[in-house]
């Protein structure tokens, strides 16, 4: 086979898997292919893609964030605990606390020099203790009327197709342009593939680490408003389950771990294969509860087929 | 007589250069071998071989006579080759004794526990050998750099209590950091251990390796260009045989070395650094080369840095076009208009992993960008020139920068800092590890560059290339200058003059 052919192919296996995936459970279960069940699918990824989809950047870059699931938590009780007064601009306030949360991760891991796990890891904490205490560690309920007068834009539905979609792939419009085509995408991306040159070229490293970092907090922020909305109400633990689908998401999508390599569109498929690997479980009958089995076991697997661990010779 | 050890047709390469090509070498018992060529000729590649941190691509090594293959340090270690290595291999945080016997603890081992005491008795006899008094179970890291290079050295040796046979120990520049008087005692230990090892010394001192050795093998570009006994030649005939030409001046474009222009393009005054400098003055003006020369260790390394940004200035003054100015990174010093090509091409030179294109616009780039998005077709029409202006050889722009060769590199970083207007920049070692070609390539770019009015930094590989290329030469000595030369075109000071300021 031609190189260049085979080396596409290399690139789109995500997508590959995703289709091939499809299918699969298109034959075992052939209700599973209508559009119905495909759009209650996607808008079902959305909040997942969401929370992901900043901390694309922060992986690109070589970092990670570990606190996108408590910045989501907290952002769902805030959205429920502010709705009543401020109607829908509850949400872009959500959205800037879970950028100020990501920033303080992000300054933490720059200005004092401690890994990105570390600082997200504790800025998570921090973060889910806010909402406990905002929340009196309760669930917080949104009533009907209030979601229908100022989150029918995240959760209803037009022409035909989901709201979550919509917001879904503006977002992945709006990040995918940044990705590729501003200063700050590319330099995210060199920074991931070889940080010391970037330095050298006089680039302020420590800004665009900053910047992506609170792009991670600022998605993740906007996540948890989308889940508060689905859900009708706001808890400090809503988010709990996603931190490991949502970096499994990232990766199996085709982002490197290492940095350097990947997009945030192919975290729109790694989310979609979470999806369908989901819902391919529930009709094959495997608990709830045992799917994170599968979800740790996929990211070992994706992490040591995509990374030439040859040239890696320490490992921390 | 059969060689302890031997290499024969050995072939190894980097990317971007043939760092051996069909290299056959012999060791016989009891024998110096002298190793010597200019940096980037490969020795050292040649030693990492013989001691198992590389593996040749082709030919084959023999011990005593029968094929082997060297898997590893370890296992060269355990066939009696030891290196000392020019970096020096030594954990800071262990003691002495410690790294002496790294490895081959289990040799101290009593009821499953280490018996400290007996592997610092241990120690202190190599540490003997070397003559060298200081305690086993002092932390290396509180040691000199020459007592560690000591350490190092009695650690290579310390092979001789350990294997029955003979052994081999490959030097690599072990003298570049000690005193005369250090060097005396590794004399000795090379003749004290003559009977029983067998020695491979690299140097760049020639006199030294004609006083030490039996023979000596003379490399360049890759090859072995020369075997002889070392009563049968000269310090001079050596040297022609190391560069490949007798001194050329053509060779570091001489003739193109035009007058500087009068306008000082940046003045340091009393420049310290806790980083390694203190007291450096000089001015640089516009189209003008300043040379630094200096051993490792003598400060050079870090004024380079210091001037890029990369490491702070502690005291004294550094003027950029008139104005006094202090760097808190190097993006500072970028925004002044000064670029580095640092010594590390693959690392901090280029980003291996983005295209050329990227890599040459990064540090312009929002100058490239309007309301905050890149113009693409500007970037790749300006790329695109730099590219032909200095031919860099290329498949395309979208070709990742750390698949090119190492000359076309350097040119993407050079190319960088055109784009970025830099009119002052640091060139930390532009030739090391590229091909003899794209080194004429790169002088003609330097030239190219004081031509249109560029100030230049120069960290050279070579004394010859620092002499050849400078406008005047700054050489440094344990951190401090030590001796200044004007280089103008015919009136260029000797080696030996720097050498004299350097050690």
């Amino acid at each position: 086979m031609n190189r260049s052919i085979k080396s596409v192919l290399a690139n789109q296996i995500p997508l590959l898997t995703l289709i091939g995936l499809v299918v699969m459970v298109g034959i075992i279960d052939p209700s599973f292919l209508n559009f119905q069940t495909l759009m209650v699918l996607t808008s079902d990824t959305m909040t997942l893609f969401l929370m992901a989809a900043g901390a694309t950047f922060v992986i690109l870059m070589g970092g990670i964030d570990l606190s996108v699931q408590a910045v989501a938590s907290m952002t769902s009780v805030i959205v429920a605990f502010l709705l009543p007064e401020l109607g829908f601009l509850a949400v872009p306030v959500a959205v800037a606390a879970g950028g100020i949360a990501g920033l303080a991760g992000g300054v933490s891991h720059t200005l004092l020099r401690i890994p990105s796990f570390i600082s997200t890891l504790a800025i998570g904490g921090v973060v889910t203790a806010v909402a406990f205490v905002m929340s009196d560690a309760r669930s917080i309920n949104i009533s009907g009327d209030m979601r229908d007068a100022h989150l029918f834009w995240l959760v209803g539905e037009t022409l035909g197709v989901k709201n979550e979609v919509w917001v879904g792939l503006v977002l992945l419009a709006v990040l995918a342009f940044v990705q590729l085509r501003t200063p700050f995408g590319r330099l995210v991306r060199a920074i991931g593939a070889g940080e010391r040159a970037v330095i050298a070229s006089g680039i302020p490293v420590d800004r665009i680490k900053a910047m992506a970092f609170t792009l991670s907090g600022a998605t993740a922020g906007f996540s948890g408003a989308m889940m508060a909305a689905r859900l009708g109400s706001g808890s400090p633990t809503l988010a709990n389950e996603f931190l490991l689908p949502a970096i499994a998401a990232i990766i199996l999508g085709g982002t490197a771990l290492t940095g350097g390599a990947g997009g945030v569109w192919r975290t729109f498929i790694g989310a979609l294969i979470i999806a369908v690997v989901r819902i391919g479980m529930t009709f094959l009958g495997v608990s709830v509860f045992a799917q994170q089995i599968v979800f740790g076991v996929a990211l070992v697997v994706a992490v040591a087929a995509t990374i030439d661990r040859s040239r890696i010779q320490i490992v921390k | 007589m059969t060689a302890v050890l031997e290499v024969r047709n050995a072939t190894k390469s980097f990317p971007g250069v043939k760092a051996l090509d069909d290299v056959s070498l012999e060791i016989r018992k009891n024998e110096v071998v002298g190793l010597i060529g200019e940096n980037g000729a490969g020795k050292s590649t040649l030693l990492k071989i013989l001691n198992g941190v590389y593996q040749a691509e082709s030919g084959d090594i023999r011990i005593n006579g029968k094929p082997a293959r060297i898997k590893g340090p370890r296992d060269a270690f355990d066939r009696g080759i030891a290196m000392v290595f020019q970096e020096q291999s030594i954990l800071p945080v262990l003691t002495v004794a410690e790294n002496i016997f790294l490895g081959r603890e289990t040799e101290f081992m009593r009821w499953g526990v280490l018996d400290k005491a007996a592997m610092n008795r241990a120690a202190k006899v190599e540490l003997e050998k070397v003559h060298l008094d200081i305690s086993p179970s002092a932390i290396c890291d509180d040691l000199t750099f020459a007592d560690r290079q000591m350490v190092e050295i009695a650690k290579a040796i310390s092979l001789d209590t350990r294997i029955d046979g003979d052994i081999v120990v490959l030097l690599d520049e072990p003298t570049s950091v000690l005193e005369s008087k250090e060097i005396d005692v590794l004399f000795r230990i090379v003749e004290e251990l003559k009977d029983r090892a067998a020695f491979v010394f690299i140097s760049h001192r020639i006199d030294e390796v004609l006083r030490l050795c039996n023979r000596v093998y003379v490399m360049r570009d890759g090859k072995v260009v020369s075997e002889t006994p070392s009563s049968d030649v000269s310090i001079s005939r050596l040297h022609e045989l190391m560069v490949g030409r007798a001194l050329h001046h053509e060779y570091y474009r001489e003739a193109k070395q035009g007058d500087p222009q009068p306008e000082v393009a940046m003045e340091a005054v009393g420049l310290c650094s806790r980083t390694g400098f203190r007291n450096v003055s000089f001015e640089l003006r516009k189209g003008e080369i300043l040379g630094i020369a200096g051993v490792i260790g003598s400060g050079r390394e870090a004024l380079a840095r210091c001037l890029a940004g990369l490491a702070p200035i502690d005291s004294g003054t550094l003027k950029i076009g008139g104005e006094a100015k202090s760097f808190k990174g190097p993006s500072e010093a970028v925004a002044t208009g000064i670029g580095y090509l640092p010594r590390e091409r693959r690392t901090e030179g280029v980003v291996t992993g983005a295209p050329v294109v990227e890599n040459m616009t990064m540090p312009a780039l929002e100058e490239f960008s309007s309301v905050g998005i890149i113009q693409r077709a500007r970037e790749r029409s300006v790329a695109q020139d730099w590219i032909e202006k200095l031919s860099v050889k290329t498949p395309s722009q979208d070709t990742l920068a750390g698949s090119l060769s190492g000359g076309n590199q350097q040119k993407v970083v050079l190319s960088k800092w055109r784009i970025a207007g830099s009119h002052i920049v640091v060139l930390d070692h532009p030739t090391r590890g590229i091909d003899v070609g794209a080194k004429e390539d790169v002088y003609e770019l330097i030239r190219g560059m004081t031509a249109e009015g560029l100030s230049i930094v120069l960290l050279a590989d070579t004394l010859e290339e620092v002499i050849g290329l400078s406008h005047k030469i700054i050489v440094m000595r344990d951190g401090e200058e030590s001796a200044r030369f004007d280089a103008a075109p015919g009136a260029k000071p000797s080696q030996v003059d720097l050498i004299a300021h350097m050690v």
